[in-house]
């Protein structure tokens, strides 16, 4: 079963088609790739399904209801939660309150409740320290406090836009296995990446964006050796 | 600690409560005015902690001043009730605008305020049958026969439901929806905040606080007149308190109201009209180098000396 469905989903900047056209097909509790090179519209892609921006053309169907036209703060309460690529830890929180902004507002959690959630989050993604000021934890920290932030509003489908971005290979590992975690409890995932290993270990399927257009599909080892996709990375052969 | 901290607020409220016993009325007079702009400050901002600034406090300030005089004195609607619909009156008044202006962010959210308190200001201006055109309208009366002890209790009364509500949106998760929203909307939103739905909702909370703070200002000083009621000091001076206190805070503004009230009450004995110099110079110097306001600063070096 498709958890998320998009038909024909376009998105126009000006006369720019930074999403064009895409069918796409998340299927309930897999781990699906979104990769492409720079500005192949992966982000642009998670921003229209989140609600950031609307649709120009095409429908997006989340379990069966059209969620095109639905605000943003709808969609997650819905389910659909989403780290940044470029990490905006909320600043006059603590590492907690961060956290506990998702079950607050996503889930509708008491403060009481939404606190407790946030320790569990915490010490399920191995945060500890938690009184530390926000502005000085390590780049690794801050994308588990992303993560436990996005965990904490309870979604069916997480996209986690770059997290390995800027982690050293022994952190790459430590998220790896953490996003192997998130799944094991029924998580659906997108992830989009520029690390192929980070791909390659984890995803079911691979969908392949570029000039935001679908331009292949399917598991990695099939993917990877596309003579499209090989183009789209390295550029035509002179 | 906490024991502690109760106790002192008991104290400071018994202190507020009986300050008529051993003060004169001059004093309490004094006391009036920096109540009203302490109210003023907290409004201002609490709608901060939104990452929105207004600058349209002298509007619904007059709003809420001539919808109390005017209910008063063509409805005979009793001047403490008339004081709360001036309130209503500017929340109302703010919930109609806000839905329109709170598209607007920043900058363009701060000029549109400033304008629309202008605009405000002329309306009342043009309408003599009304609100008596420029020369204001006169009540027959000041409230409580101008006892000065009971006008002092009900602006007491003002600025406390000021502290309370500024303290209900710091305890609630109203504090995580403004900090969150402050911060990065794009973040509130995506963690389920509508965003929207709670800049009208400050909007509209802070407004009607205005418009009692103008009701209570109108009932004690007998009067309403557009240059009066709309003056700019309604809406330049609580920012200063806010600033000098500390943002983000509600004792940063209650700090600032106090000092910078006390000052300006000195200030204006020494040299006239010299004391809105004074304020420039403040707000120059706390932006420059502390731009956490007194409040802010001080509780970074608690901070500070209890972790090390």
């Amino acid at each position: 079963m498709a958890i998320l469905k998009t038909e024909n989903l376009t998105r126009l900047f000006g006369g720019l088609a930074a999403v064009n056209h895409v069918n796409m097909e998340f299927r309930e509790n897999e781990i699906l790739g979104i990769i492409g090179p720079n500005g192949a519209g992966k982000t642009t892609f998670i921003n229209v399904i989140a609600g950031i921006y609307l649709p120009t053309e095409g429908k997006i169907f989340f379990n069966g209801q059209d969620i095109s036209e639905l605000q943003a703060h709808k969609r997650c309460r819905l389910g659909i939660g989403r780290t940044f690529q470029l990490v905006r830890p909320l600043q006059g929180l603590s590492l907690h309150e961060n956290v506990m902004v998702g079950s607050l507002f996503g889930k509708g959690l008491s403060q009481r409740e939404a606190r407790k959630k946030a320790e569990e989050l915490c010490e399920f993604l191995g945060l500890s320290d938690i009184t530390r000021d926000i502005t000085r934890m390590t780049a690794l920290e801050i994308k588990k406090m992303e993560i436990a932030h996005a965990l904490a509003t309870q979604p069916k489908l997480l996209f986690l836009d770059e997290v390995m971005a800027g982690l050293n290979s022994d952190e790459t590992m430590e998220m790896i296995d953490l996003v192997r975690k998130i799944h094991s409890q029924g998580v659906t995932i997108g992830i989009v990446e520029h690390v192929m290993r980070v791909i390659r270990e984890l995803t079911d399927r691979v969908v392949v964006l570029d000039w935001g257009e679908v331009i292949a599909e399917g598991p990695y080892a099939e993917v990877s050796n596309d003579p499209r996709v090989i183009t789209a990375y390295l550029g035509e052969e002179a | 600690m906490r024991n502690l901290r109760y106790l002192l607020y008991i104290a400071i409220l018994i202190v507020l409560l009986t300050l008529p016993i051993y003060t004169g009325v001059y004093l309490l007079n004094v006391m009036d005015m920096i109540l009203i702009y302490l109210a003023l400050a907290l409004s201002w901002d609490m709608l901060v902690r939104s990452g929105q600034i207004s600058f349209g406090m002298a509007g619904l300030f007059g709003v809420g001043g001539y919808a109390a005089a005017l209910l008063h004195l063509n409805a005979g609607v009793n001047p403490i009730f008339s004081i709360v619909l001036g309130g209503l009156a500017a929340g109302v008044l703010a919930w109609l605008i806000g839905m329109a202006v709170l598209q607007l962010r920043g900058m363009y959210f701060a000029i549109v305020t400033l304008a629309l308190a202008e605009i405000f200001r002329l309306i009342v201006r043009n309408l003599p049958d009304l609100t008596g055109g420029p020369e204001g309208t006169v009540l027959p009366s000041s409230i409580f026969a101008g006892n000065s002890t009971k006008t002092y209790w009900l602006v007491l009364t003002v600025a406390a439901v000021s502290v309370m509500a500024s303290e209900i949106f710091r305890r609630t998760r109203i504090h995580f929806a403004l900090t969150s929203i402050r911060n990065d909307e794009i973040v509130a939103k995506s963690s389920g905040i509508d965003v929207f739905k709670y800049l009208v909702f400050i909007f509209v909370i802070t407004s009607a606080i205005q418009g009692i703070a103008g009701g209570a200002y109108a009932h004690i000083y007998g009067f309403v007149s557009p240059e009066g009621s709309f003056s700019v000091d309604f809406t330049l001076l609580p920012i200063a308190m806010a600033l000098l206190g500390g943002m983000h805070s509600t004792w940063g503004p209650v700090v600032g109201a106090l000092l910078l009230g006390v000052a300006s009450e000195f200030l204006k004995l020494k040299i006239p009209y010299g004391h809105l110099l004074v304020y420039g110079l403040i707000i120059v110097i706390t932006i420059l180098f502390f731009p956490q306001g007194i409040v802010g600063t001080i509780g970074q070096k608690l901070k500070k000396t209890h972790t090390a």
